[in-house]
């Protein structure tokens, strides 16, 4: 990098690095003397605290712009996205019948999400609520008042609760269970009042396609859904959020697949249906949708 | 044969013909620079050129020649022959020194600088996603986008710099094209004028005193014939010419006149025996033409902060390498970040903008009459410790003119200003009247007609210099010469001669009742004092006394004592009865008397210096530059000049003047005392460089008078031993060793022959010193506001780096991304950092030393560190807090933000949590992250503009400085908004360029540290100006 203009023996520069490192004659440490350093020192001291001080009095100034219980702005947020249980790596359920192994960290994934849908916490912590409408939770003058939530029973997910389930969420008969949640979003009234679904269909991505035909929806077979219909029901909705929300439980729609052609990959692709949610933005694929992977291993 | 001609031809260059024998080793060494010039070529080139030296034309008779070349003498070639030739050996000129060809010159602009590392980082961004497809192959293309991005840039920029450098260039040839030569030449048996590069072999030219030689010569004819032919041979004695075959080495022969040499006086025929590139000078400029220039200052800057950043870049880069490695990102990752830290470190827009920062004082420096060849060039002047000046044309108006009087036992001054408008001596003395009488009929010069309307200093005279002068000043006083002459008419004449050194006159009176003839007649002051018995005062005659010729003495001693060239004058009315109106006066017989004579006055004359030239001397002493006069004139004008423009101070001696002031011997003075020098080139060459080096040291205040143009690359030699960096004027062919040797070669634009303009660096318009020191204020300047532009773009990128540093490490979202980044330094930052070039100087421009070459960086440690370690960081915590404010208004608070990285980023995580339980899909996220970048830029640009205000000044408060005498500045500021507010609410809907649009309140978030910086940095200035030479300005002034 330096340009040597003129030719340095070896032991010169040496020699220049230790004079430069310590000069016996000026006492100076690395081009400064004692003094210049601790006032270096002392100067970034300053600085540098002066520095971080106005950085934290002014992000203290900024949280106190942002309060505790809404986001000052939820413009990002206009449209819920849907994701599925099992969460996997790239979205995809990959489920080999007879390797055990294959399938059981989703199980053991199911388990542990579902727990908190148990019957007796449920009934122990939330409200029985009145089904198709919003249960609303207005301050009525008491700032932050704790929200109750509503019940939302893990036996409503019929043969994908599993309890007492031998099959393994199906996992094990080639029969799975995928959960579909729809993204909280703080006071959100999804629906606009009315009844909204999930719907899912065989869906295989446009330039994947043979001319025209849709082989993964012939291939997808049949699938029931649980609640039936895969309905949400109003009376989870308006989120109010996680601090004052305390025990809200995120409604969930169980799609029992009963029939895969097994050994191909089949594109699922599940959207809610709702008069408020738009689910054909170009860009966000998980606005009101979301698309998977189902492969089913028989040998 | 080859190998003797060899020995002949280095004799030659190497000049030892006129020195003596016994101080050889001192000629050779004073030689050398010379030497050195051709040397390159003698290795590789000898045998091509002893091959073309081979010529026998010089031997060959007259009518041999006439037979060879196909021509006659007296009526010379035909045109259609000459036509026939020129196609065929091509034009008479020198083809231009090999150029580098336009491709390597545009390749060189692609892989200078900082190039080389956007390179990097754009192949480093097409193997990042080489990797990621061969993982997954329908990975996203965002990578082969940046490296794109990148690689535009570096050919954008890279284009940008090769036009300018081709603009520069182009002023510089259209400016040689101005200035062609013309020979006159036989052709068709008459005698016409051509330009030079149409000259072919055979041609029959004439050549006269002044002249150029248009080609290499067969002289046929020749009349008094010298040539200076020191461009050529390094001997700076004119050599005559005849048409006489001399020597047996075409070199050595008086026969043959060489193209570009300089006819000095007389007139001689030649034929033309070789053209252009054949031509003995066209060999050896071809060969030569390969030596190297040096590295200009500012180059050497510029380099040196090149490496610094990409030192900077390239260590941090690494370093973080490691770190990304070790913290166990992927290899892939780490190489990403790789990317963002070399685009974040390196200031892409930066050596545009010095470019045009460059240009613009170029053009600037143009309009103030310095023509600057090179663009690095104008900042070399600026570091000038040492300009070598010509006296003649330079410091002086190049005219003689009349500047002191004479008469009635009393000295008079006349106004020398350049337009003479000013005479305010007494002119009511009878003797003044006989004087300007004599002054006027006594002058065969004559204005040439047609100028009415031109002012008389500015008209066109026939005639000497001396002669013109006298026209000039009685056409200035008394009006119409032309119509004074003829009611005066004139009967008979003697012209100058050096063997009589007087003129005289016999005029008949335009007094109608006086019938005498009036004789006038002036000349050297002794010899007209001879021939006089009486001196005219207040208008009477009186008798010649010793007192009277006591006191002409002391006049005559004091006028000539000033350097000036001093004329006597006087007159006599011849009386009627021995003259009557019929006589016939014969000036060979001299029929006439041309003794006792009544003296009239003297008269003196100079060319007077110019009246910017003692104000710009002056400047260049409060700046620290010394001045150094070389001429080839006497010493004693070459002394007065120097004193009349200050180069000698009032009040300082030489060592000769202190002997004077004490009566003692010249070796008796302590030379300690004196601080000037008048040493002539005799002294010179008796010099050994110990000598000269002592000499250039001890005294502050040196003239060379009567030096040949050799001796000035000597001179220019010494003055870089002492680590000066050197300016020479120069317009000879003979100076170009000496105006390529400088540091900057000045070049005349008047009275400056092309080879002087080609090897110099810049050329004066208008040949007046004064420009020089314009020119060296402007160096001055660009340099320290090249300081402050770089100072301006350096802060940004610490916090354009930080980002980067931060997200690896916290793993907070990405606060800036890579191609905003460029949108910064290419977008928001190059309009305001060529604004800075406008900015005027720190009132203490001219009042310091030039910078020290070593010792003064452009870019310094105390630049570095204040640009990154304060201002920068100031901007980066600043662009942070805008960052925060962003996320933690739509729901991430920093507390959530940290290690969010590996989530956050991840598409198949759409359902990622903020800090109130709310679920993001990965667009979503990925939204907000841009809008985290625009957040970023907005607090970058909202700083960038305090950052810009503060840099206006590095000393001096804002206040002091003046806000608003920079409109430019404005601009700059309003131009960083305007793209802003484009990129932000105009393509914040093209996801490519990751702009959104940003809440209006958002702008405001940095405004504070904005603030801060302008204050602190006001607080900085303030203690510097408090306590200079304290530890707070050694490490705090930049």
């Amino acid at each position: 990098m330096v340009i040597q203009k003129e030719k340095k023996s070896c032991g010169q520069v040496v020699e220049e690095w230790k004079e430069f490192v310590w000069n016996p004659r000026t006492h100076q440490f690395m081009g400064r003397t004692g003094t210049s350093w601790a006032f270096i020192l002392l100067f970034y001291l300053v600085f540098y605290g002066f520095l971080t001080a106005m950085f934290t009095l002014t992000m203290w100034v900024m949280l106190q712009t942002v309060s505790d219980h809404t986001p000052k702005y939820q413009d990002r947020l206009a449209t819920p996205g849907l994701m599925i249980r099992p969460k996997t790596e790239n979205l995809d359920v990959i489920v080999n019948v007879s390797d055990t192994e294959s399938w059981d960290q989703h199980v053991q994934k199911l388990n542990k999400f579902l727990e908190p849908y148990n019957d007796s916490i449920q009934a122990q912590k939330n409200d029985v609520c009145r089904p198709g409408r919003y249960y609303e939770q207005p301050d009525n003058g008491v700032l932050n008042y704790p929200k109750r939530a509503c019940q939302f029973n893990r036996t409503q997910l019929g043969d994908c609760s599993g309890i007492g389930d031998p099959t393994h969420y199906g996992y094990s008969t080639g029969q799975p269970c995928v959960f579909i949640k729809m993204n909280r979003v703080i006071n959100f009234y999804a629906g606009a009042n009315q009844s909204m679904n999930v719907t899912c269909v065989g869906k295989r991505p446009r330039h994947y396609r043979d001319k025209g035909r849709d082989e993964d929806a012939e291939n997808l077979g049949n699938f029931v859904m649980f609640p039936a219909n895969g309905n949400i029901d109003l009376m989870y909705f308006p989120y109010y959020g996680k601090r004052f929300h305390v025990n809200y439980t995120q409604p969930l729609v169980a799609v029992k697949f009963l029939n895969v052609t097994p050994n191909v990959e089949v594109n699922v692709e599940c959207r809610i249906n709702a008069a408020n949610i738009a689910t054909d933005d170009e860009r966000d694929k998980f606005a009101g949708r979301v698309a998977f992977k189902l492969r089913i291993n028989k040998t | 044969m080859g190998k003797k001609t060899l020995e002949i031809y280095s004799v030659e260059l190497s000049g030892t013909k006129d020195v003596e024998q016994t101080d050889k080793e001192d000629g050779k060494e004073r030689y050398r620079g010379l030497k050195n010039c051709f040397h390159s070529k003698k290795d590789h080139h000898t045998e091509k050129l002893n091959k073309e030296l081979d010529l026998d034309d010089h031997k060959l008779s007259i009518k041999e020649l006439e037979k060879k070349y196909g021509t006659n003498i007296i009526t010379g070639l035909s045109s259609t022959q000459a036509a026939e030739l020129l196609a065929q050996n091509g034009p008479n000129a020198l083809t231009p020194p090999k150029e580098t060809p336009e491709i390597i010159k545009f390749l060189k602009q692609m892989v200078g600088g900082f190039s080389i590392l956007l390179w990097i980082g754009a192949i480093l961004c097409w193997i990042a996603y080489g990797i990621q497809y061969s993982m997954n192959k329908s990975s996203s293309l965002d990578d082969v986008y940046l490296g794109c991005v990148l690689a535009l840039v570096v050919i954008l920029t890279g284009i940008f710099a090769y036009y300018q450098e081709a603009k520069s260039t182009n002023i510089m040839s259209t400016f040689n094209k101005m200035i062609p030569q013309q020979a006159f030449v036989i052709r068709d048996s008459e005698k016409r004028t051509i330009p030079a590069e149409q000259l072919v072999v055979g041609d029959i030219v004439e050549i006269k005193g002044g002249d150029r030689v248009p080609a290499d010569i067969r002289l046929l004819s020749a009349q008094g014939c010298k040539v200076d032919n020191s461009s050529l041979t390094g001997e700076s004695e004119p050599q005559a010419r005849s048409s006489e075959f001399t020597h047996d080495s075409l070199l050595e022969t008086k026969n043959i006149a060489f193209y570009s040499t300089t006819c000095l006086e007389g007139t001689a025929t030649g034929m033309v025996i070789n053209t252009g590139d054949r031509t003995i000078i066209g060999q050896i400029a071809s060969l030569a033409s390969g030596v190297g220039n040096e590295k200009t200052p500012i180059a050497i800057e510029i380099e040196h902060f090149v490496h610094i950043v990409a030192g900077v870049a390239v260590s941090i880069g690494i370093l973080f390498f490691i770190i990304a490695v070790s913290l166990k990102y992927q290899v892939l990752d780490a190489i990403i970040f790789l990317i963002g830290i070399i685009v974040a470190n390196v200031p892409e827009g930066l050596l545009a903008t010095v470019t045009v920062t460059l240009s613009l004082t170029a053009k600037r420096m143009a309009k103030k009459n310095c023509l600057v060849k090179n663009l690095e060039a104008v900042e070399t002047l600026g570091s000038t410790s040492i300009i070598c000046s010509d006296k003649t044309g330079t410091l002086t108006q190049n005219r003689m003119t009349v500047a002191h009087l004479w008469f009635d036992n009393q000295i008079f001054i006349a106004d020398t200003s350049e337009d003479h408008s000013n005479q305010v001596f007494d002119q009511s003395s009878g003797t003044w009247a006989s004087l300007s009488k004599i002054i006027t009929l006594c002058n065969r010069a004559e204005f040439k007609p047609g100028q009415e309307s031109v002012p008389i200093m500015k008209r066109i005279v026939v005639g000497d210099a001396s002669e013109t002068a006298l026209l000039k000043f009685s056409e200035v006083i008394l009006g119409d010469v032309m119509e004074i002459r003829k009611r005066n008419h004139k009967v008979a004449e003697i012209p100058f001669n050096s063997t009589n050194k007087f003129q005289l006159s016999i005029h008949k009176t335009d007094d109608p009742n006086d019938k005498r003839f009036l004789m006038v007649m002036k000349g050297a002051p002794e010899r007209i004092l001879e021939k006089c018995s009486t001196i005219m005062v207040n208008g009477q005659e009186q008798p010649l006394d010793k007192s009277t010729a006591e006191a002409f003495h002391t006049a005559y001693m004091e006028l000539g004592g000033l350097g000036e060239r001093v004329l006597g004058f006087c007159h006599l009315y011849l009386p009627a009865d021995e003259f009557p109106e019929t006589y016939t006066f014969d000036v060979d017989a001299m029929n006439f008397p041309t003794s006792n004579l009544c003296f009239v006055g003297l008269l003196s004359m100079i060319d007077p210096p110019r009246s910017t030239v003692p104000d710009a001397v002056t400047k260049c002493r409060s700046a620290g530059i010394k001045v150094i006069m070389v001429t080839g004139d006497h010493p004693i004008t070459a002394k007065a000049i120097a004193k009349s423009v200050g180069i000698i101070s009032a009040n300082s001696e030489t060592v000769e003047d202190i002997a004077k002031r004490l009566h003692i011997a010249v070796e008796q003075v302590n030379k300690r005392d004196a601080k000037a020098a008048v040493v002539t080139g005799a002294e010179l060459k008796d010099m050994s460089p110990e000598q000269l080096d002592e000499l250039l040291t001890n005294y502050s205040e040196i003239v060379f008078a009567r030096t040949s143009p050799q001796q000035k690359l000597i001179i220019v030699e010494g003055c870089q031993r002492q680590n000066a960096v050197v300016a020479v004027t120069g317009d000879g062919v003979n100076d170009s060793p000496a105006l390529k040797k400088a540091d900057i070669g000045i070049a005349m634009g008047i009275a400056g022959s092309d080879a002087a303009k080609n090897a110099a660096d810049m050329v004066l318009l208008d040949d007046n010193f004064a420009s020089i020191v314009t020119g060296v204020e402007e160096g001055r300047l660009i340099f320290d506001n090249l300081k402050k532009t770089i100072a301006y773009t350096l802060t940004k990128n610490i916090a354009e780096l930080c980002p980067f540093l931060i997200y690896i490490i916290v793993g907070l979202p990405l606060p800036i991304g890579t191609i905003t980044i460029l949108f910064i330094d290419l977008g928001t930052d190059i309009i305001p950092s060529i604004a800075l070039a406008y900015e005027k100087a720190e009132s203490d421009i001219m009042n310091r030393k030039p910078r020290h070459k070593k010792k003064d960086r452009l870019v310094n440690e105390q630049l570095a560190i204040y640009s990154y370690l304060h201002i920068g960081l100031i901007q980066a915590v600043g662009g942070f807090v805008v960052y925060f404010t962003v996320y933690a208004q739509e729901g991430f608070k920093p507390s959530i933000l940290i290690n969010l990285r590996v989530e956050w980023e991840d598409s198949n995580v759409n359902d990622l949590e903020d800090s109130y339980g709310q679920q993001w899909t990965w667009y979503q996220r990925k939204y907000l992250e841009w809008t985290g970048y625009t957040a970023f830029f907005v607090g970058i640009m909202v700083q960038q503009i305090a950052d810009l205000i503060i840099r206006k000044t590095r000393r001096n408060s804002i206040f002091q400085q003046g806000l608003f005498r920079n409109k430019v500045i404005w601009v700059g500021i309003a131009s960083q908004i305007i793209i802003a507010l484009i990129l932000s609410y105009g393509l914040g809907s093209i996801t490519a360029l990751n702009f959104t649009m940003l809440r209006p309140q958002y702008w405001f978030v940095a405004v504070p540290y904005a603030i801060l910086i302008w204050v602190y940095d006001e607080v900085r200035k303030l203690f510097i100006r408090l306590y200079p030479g304290s530890w707070w300005e050694k490490n705090m002034y930049y």
